[in-house]
């Protein structure tokens, strides 16, 4: 036993000398003050930026066709430093670095021979990709290198930007942060019937995937200011942008899918031609395909509960049923607007459905969907829908009249 | 060989060995591979189909073992169908064994370069794995059953608590229609789906361990359906939240279920190290038995002693992980391993079990 001892003493001093060396650091690390944080990226028809044309003209750079513009924005080790000592008011607190190229994914490398700091994507919260962008490449080209990345997170959101996209990341705020401001905005679903539930890498991917059209939000920008204003319309066979949903036409998006948390409809009383508004406080919504031989129809059964919340009709007292009766009617007929308006669009104008139609038929018929899957969008643009509303109004606030 | 009382395992831990060989790789491919084969969105039952199989398999490999209670595979099949063609079945399932081995090696240093340690070369991530998975089969059975019960309950734990965070994601329309396209589609996912729950044939080598082996059948039972829970709860997850057109087109599936949302609120927003934790730890543990048993395989068909093989073993595993040029090279000597299995588990030992029957009750031992 002693001896035994005396051999194992000298192995355990130098196993746990060598332990030393595992305390000289991990492998991998890479001290977070050193790291750029891309936050948002914003994806433009090529166009180089002024210090970029300054640099390409001294030569010396590289071959490219200058397909797209990306702008990343990012927080910096000094500008997060800086924001908690509370620097002079006129300081932004993210930097924006445009870089024109062909791939993504050398755009960024590229971006390594201008600053020192590597940029990390782990954080990654939004993609702005420009309309005509959006026109002429498809979506799961422009995004390819971030949905195969291990760094970008799946649950970064995609809006398309009407203008150029790069303007949507900019702010005059101080201490505004343009990324986090438009994912920001996406949470405020529960105001307003205008903007879409949120859609992340995981849900592009898999509408792609199903070549089903669908919608992707659509921001404008002026002057450092940004505003949700309706949606892009994307082709499910080619995967490009084809057009534009205004903000009523989104309304009645929401309306028929019956995905909204919240928001208002705003109608006019038909006798004094003064407006009321009702806040909705729950949206249901049905959608029952019909298949009568060859012959496709959808029943949209809209449901909602709500309240008055404003009223400029003096004369209408909410203590009265009467009056709460006439409001709901006139609330429905406006819902009935909204849905039939952009049904109306989607069939005629754009020929596609971006609404889910398709979906519920899948689910409800899977045999006839498998027919019809193929050229759904053309054979919905020709399939008669039935919508009825019905609201009620719940209650009217602490005013009555 | 002789087993000493410490090399006896009970029935639990049994049953945790099974679940923790079961659960692997698959449990980040699965909806992958089975969403891929069947096209619909009813894979999970196709996933249920599988692991009744798998019960199938195992109670039978089972009722092979308890004829010769007080033996392995390796020992008996010599008995049923002699010295040489038991040799070479002794072969095949050691290599099956080794094989196994490799590839879940190999998957865990895939991901973990990918994922986690981007600058650590692969020879490290493998080096440290096969080591510490060296120390613990050199104590024997027991040693890893007891590890293995510490595993589980923390993989049960967080693993529920990361997939049931995917709740806010989760699409109940992305599940339906059920059998909207028949039962065909869902049939030809069953293949896929059933090869993930390979397993049980542990129980061809585990049964003279137990202290009690009339209760092996209820091992596999036990084991086989908290497998089937996990792979259900995994697959409907996924494909609720991912949809089956858009699983088929992702390399780790489980993964990017939770890489797709961040909880805001609680103390970390992300949640795909626990995951990673949790499949690491499962890895291991498919990783050491497997050692185990080939090692244990080589020992007895040599009738020599276990640790040298354990040892010399270990560059081999090395090369069987390491020969793989890519991803896709990987996957399909999945694939291979699996069809392998499909023969050596699936068919052989009920054909062992008749055969043994027809020869008569000379080896009906009864304890």
């Amino acid at each position: 036993m002693k001896q035994s001892h005396s051999h194992i003493r000298p192995l355990f001093i130098s196993i746990s000398a060598l332990l030393f060396l595992s305390l000289t650091g991990c492998w991998s690390s890479h001290e977070i003050e050193e790291q750029s944080l891309v936050i948002g990226l914003a994806l433009d028809k090529g166009k180089q930026s002024s210090i970029e044309k300054k640099l390409n003209e001294q030569g010396e750079g590289y071959s490219k066709r200058n397909l797209i513009t990306a702008t990343y924005q990012f927080i910096t080790p000094e500008v997060a430093s800086s924001t908690t000592k509370q620097a002079g008011p006129q300081q932004k607190s993210y930097v924006n670095a445009s870089e024109t190229g062909d791939s993504n994914h050398q755009i960024v490398r590229e971006l390594s021979l201008r600053s020192e700091q590597p940029l990390t994507g782990y954080h990654m919260k939004v993609v702005v990709i420009s309309e005509d962008l959006a026109k002429s490449y498809k979506l799961e080209q422009l995004l390819n290198q971030n949905l195969r990345d291990s760094e970008v997170r799946l649950s970064c959101l995609v809006l398309i930007s009407k203008g150029k996209a790069s303007k949507t990341l900019e702010t005059k705020t101080a201490g505004g942060i343009p990324a986090f401001r438009l994912v920001g905005i996406v949470e405020n679903a529960y105001r307003s019937t205008r903007i879409l539930p949120p859609m992340s890498y995981t849900k592009v991917e898999s509408k792609i995937q199903s070549e089903s059209s669908f919608l992707l939000q659509n921001v404008l920008s002026a002057n450092g200011e940004v505003k949700f204003a309706g949606a892009a319309v994307i082709d499910g066979k080619t995967h490009t942008m084809t057009g534009f949903l205004n903000e009523e036409e989104l309304e009645g998006i929401t309306w028929i899918t019956g995905k909204g948390k919240g928001g208002v409809v705003k109608s006019f009383d038909k006798e004094t031609g003064q407006l009321f508004v009702y806040e909705i406080e729950s949206m249901k919504s049905s959608i029952i395909p019909r298949v009568t031989g060859n012959n496709i129809s959808f029943d949209v059964n809209i449901e909602s509960d709500g309240r008055l919340s404003e009223n400029w009709v003096l004369s209408g007292n909410a203590f009265e049923s009467e009056f709460l009766k006439k409001a709901e009617k006139s609330f429905e007929n406006e819902v009935k607007r909204l849905v039939g308006n952009v049904i109306e669009k989607m069939q005629k104008e754009y020929r596609v459905d971006v609404a889910g139609f398709g979906n519920h038929l899948r689910i409800e018929n899977p045999k006839v969907w498998k027919k019809v899957k193929k050229d759904w969008d053309q054979t919905f643009s020709e399939t008669p829908i039935n919508y009825h509303v019905k609201l009620t109004i719940k209650d009217y606030g602490t005013l009555g009249s | 060989m002789i087993l000493s009382p410490r090399d006896q395992i009970t029935t639990p831990q049994a049953t945790v060995i099974v679940i923790n060989f079961i659960l692997g790789t698959g449990l980040l491919t699965l909806p992958r591979s089975s969403a891929e084969k069947a096209h619909t969105p009813d894979v999970w039952i196709s996933v249920i189909l599988g692991g009744v199989i798998a019960i199938i398999a195992g109670v039978i490999i089972v009722k092979l073992g308890q004829q010769f209670p007080k033996k392995t595979f390796y020992q008996y099949i010599n008995e049923i169908v002699g010295k040489w063609v038991g040799g070479l079945l002794n072969l095949a399932i050691i290599c099956y064994f080794l094989m196994t081995s490799g590839f879940q090696l190999r998957s865990m240093a895939e991901v973990i370069r990918y994922f986690l340690l981007q600058g650590t070369p692969t020879w490290a991530i493998t080096m440290t794995f096969m080591w510490v998975s060296l120390y613990l089969i050199i104590g024997g059975i027991n040693p890893i059953a007891r590890l293995f019960e510490i595993i589980l309950p923390l993989t049960v734990i967080l693993f529920l608590v990361v997939s049931f965070m995917s709740i806010k994601i989760f699409e109940i329309n992305n599940l339906r229609p059920v059998l909207g396209e028949g039962v065909i589609p869902v049939l030809k996912g069953v293949k896929t789906t059933a090869l993930a729950f390979t397993g049980p044939e542990i129980m061809l080598l585990l049964i003279p361990f137990m202290n009690q082996p009339k209760k092996a059948v209820k091992a596999v039972l036990v084991g086989v359906s908290i497998s089937l829970i996990f792979y259900v709860i995994t697959v409907v997850m996924v494909i609720g939240a991912l949809s089956v057109d858009g699983v088929a087109m992702r390399t780790w599936p489980t993964l990017d279920l939770i890489r797709s949302f961040e909880v805001s609120g609680l103390i970390f927003e992300r949640f795909e190290s626990l995951l990673l934790v949790v499949w690491i730890m499962q890895i291991f543990s498919t990783f050491t038995i497997t050692y185990y048993a080939a090692s244990l395989g080589l020992a007895q068909l040599s009738k020599k002693s276990i640790q040298p093989f354990m040892f010399g073993l270990l560059p081999i595993l090395y090369i069987i992980a390491m020969i793989w040029k890519n991803v896709n090279d990987l996957f399909k000597f999945g694939d291979f391993i699996g069809n392998f299995a499909l023969f050596l588990f699936g068919l052989l030992p009920l054909l062992l079990l008749i055969i043994s029957r027809i020869k008569g009750g000379k080896y009906e031992t009864i304890t």
